[in-house]
């Protein structure tokens, strides 16, 4: 059997009533790959550590942050391109782009990094994006990982800047932030791409297991350029697309021609079922059943070496006469919804909170742990209750309780939440 | 009334923030109230009840004609969401709500100090459940950090009917009635 990846779908609603109304649809998908070779050639990796060596990074983070750098050297194999660069007031190439031979040496030359100074990310950006491009591969996977503990000053619109560039040329960024006093908003805008992500490291302990895990993901990428098309009948839009699982983020959309919307999803790691949601306005319809929706999955696999390929599906509706369709709400879709809202919700309050507008912030917070308790997220929710408190007495959030909100809405924290969605 | 009937079978209102939702809309996209009338135990706000507290006369004091939603029968609980904490009060009786304080003498029917009230924002004093012909009513008792019922904030001392299933917050501590 030929590889690929195959959708299925479950509506928020079965049977829908005739109406001549607008109605609204949630669509649940999932896409799960399938015919896949159990050990797939890797590709080579073309990675380019950018760390932060400013003062606060002194002691223990500077230590767990050479151990897992060694580890992730341990784990590169002989075709693999690797690069390191630090940061402090300025940046410095301390390994250039290099194919990973002699192991030993490169450790060497991580051992001797220390912390001193300020932070200046830009600079190191820029270093690392030359670095990337120096190597030649045809086909590889390329990555910046970018670890800081602090905030940049004055050159923010430079990082972003660079990060597009990046993001322009298939060179996926992970920002990796350790810490309180991290500048959430800078990471996240410069991770707002597909193949990009915003990672909150809580303890130093952690470092090298994400570090670990994010070499694990890089390596198990198998499908790439993946895209979503979402085509719906005349009269019908598509509101928007949102992965939930393995982590929710929001899928920008765009509509490329009338009725037809598509979502860029970039790489895929680890061959594990995607799931996302999507919200429809369906048109009013008639009794009978009714083609609604196609589904294309676009998306190449490069380590089977096959281009473009291809799934589809069409969502079909049936519709009942008014008063006779029973209004039952599928379970599975509402939970992801509830988490879904939950996580709108912190980001709403969070633009209120810089606006001012401490109220309606804290009416958000409360909704968002609602949700959470809803759908089972005991205690994550109560972490945004007592946000909400805090809000509420003193006019401001935490930024460990806002950024381990954040995070934790999106799946982003701790095995137990992956455990959980498991289960779910 | 009809006519109101028709046209939310159309559109429909969210209960919190009454922003207008399609039909088949599960989260009211303003404010992320559940917008699903209540079908189990489970779920804590109700379209159908809210339209009857939007319809009543602004600030009763009494209510007059009790809604039939509101009848309770010999017992309510409280479910304190955070702790899971179930607490069975018999009807009847005017229940304190707040947290314990022994210096000051205030010993309240519900003691919200055990479930994290004083960081939550729960005064000593909060909130009071009655019973008025029948009917459960809460009054807020001019508390610090407020009294909400389905997240809309109530004004102090003056009752307001509870319904089953409404989520009651205090301070930023949730609780679910239910009518047993």
């Amino acid at each position: 059997m030929s590889p690929g990846i195959q959708l299925r779908w479950t509506l928020s609603r079965e049977t829908l009533s005739a109406s001549t109304e607008q109605q609204l649809l949630y669509v649940l998908i999932d896409a799960t790959p399938y015919g896949l070779p159990s050990a797939l050639p890797t590709l080579p990796l073309n990675l380019c550590l950018v760390l932060d060596r400013s003062s606060s990074m002194r002691g223990e983070r500077l230590m767990q942050v050479k151990e897992a750098t060694n580890r992730i050297i341990d784990q590169l194999g002989p075709d693999d391109h690797f690069a390191l660069i630090t940061f402090n007031d300025r940046a410095e190439v301390v390994v250039s782009a290099q194919r990973v031979r002699n192991k030993a040496d490169i450790k060497h030359l991580v051992g001797s990094i220390q912390a001193i100074g300020g932070t200046e990310m830009a600079t190191g950006m820029a270093l690392a994006l030359q670095e990337l491009q120096r190597t030649t591969l045809r086909r590889s996977i390329s990555r910046l990982l970018l670890l800081t503990d602090g905030r940049t000053y004055g050159d923010e619109g430079r990082c972003v800047e660079i990060a597009r560039r990046l993001q322009s040329r298939d060179i996926g960024l992970t920002a990796l932030g350790i810490g309180t006093e991290w500048n959430e908003d800078l990471l996240e805008t410069m991770a707002a791409r597909e193949n990009s992500r915003a990672h909150y490291i809580t303890s130093v302990q952690e470092i090298t297991q994400v570090f670990m895990d994010e070499l694990q993901r890089l390596h198990s990428i198998f499908a790439q350029n993946v895209q979503l098309v979402a085509e719906i009948r005349p009269g019908g839009l598509v509101r928007s697309l949102d992965r939930v699982r393995p982590y929710m983020a929001t899928v920008p959309i765009t509509e490329d021609r009338e009725l037809c919307w598509n979502g860029k999803l970039g790489d895929w790691p680890n061959n594990d079922p995607q799931t996302f949601l999507l919200e429809l306005v369906v048109p009013p319809m008639g009794v009978g059943e009714h083609p609604l929706l196609r589904l294309t999955l676009r998306y190449d696999l490069p380590g089977v070496n096959i281009q473009n390929q291809v799934s589809e599906a069409v969502l079909r509706v049936a519709v009942l006469p008014e008063g006779t369709a029973a209004y039952e709400v599928d379970a599975t879709v509402k939970h992801w919804l509830e988490r879904l809202v939950a996580y709108r919700l912190q980001v709403g309050a969070w633009q209120d909170v810089e606006a001012g507008r401490i109220e309606e912030a804290t009416r958000r917070l409360q909704m968002a742990g609602t949700r959470l308790f809803e759908a089972g997220e005991v205690d994550l929710a109560r972490t945004v209750q007592d946000e909400a408190t805090r809000l509420l007495r003193s006019g401001h959030t935490s930024d460990e309780g806002r950024k381990r909100i954040k995070y934790g809405t999106r799946g982003l924290m701790g095995k137990s939440d992956i455990r959980k969605e498991r289960e779910a | 009334m009809i006519t109101l009937a028709r046209r939310e079978a159309l559109m429909q209102t969210c209960p919190n923030c009454h922003a207008s939702q399609l039909d088949g809309a599960i989260f009211c996209s303003e404010c992320g109230a559940s917008l699903l009338a209540r079908k189990s135990g489970k779920e804590t706000t109700a379209a159908l009840r809210q339209r009857q507290q939007v319809d009543l006369p602004e600030q009763p004091r009494v209510v007059a004609a009790p809604p039939v939603s509101a009848k309770v029968g010999r017992s309510i609980m409280l479910v304190v969401l955070n702790s899971g904490r179930r607490m069975t009060l018999d009807t009847g009786e005017d229940i304190l709500i707040g947290r314990k304080d022994n210096a000051r003498g205030i010993f309240p029917d519900v003691d919200l100090g055990l479930d994290g009230g004083y960081d939550a924002g729960v005064s000593r004093r909060h909130a009071i459940i009655s019973f008025q012909q029948g009917i459960c009513v809460l009054q807020d008792l001019n508390s610090a950090n407020g009294t909400f019922i389905n997240a809309t904030r109530i004004d102090p001392h003056v009752a307001f009917p509870l319904h089953d299933g409404d989520e009651l917050t205090f301070g930023t501590l949730i609780l679910r009635i239910e009518f047993h």
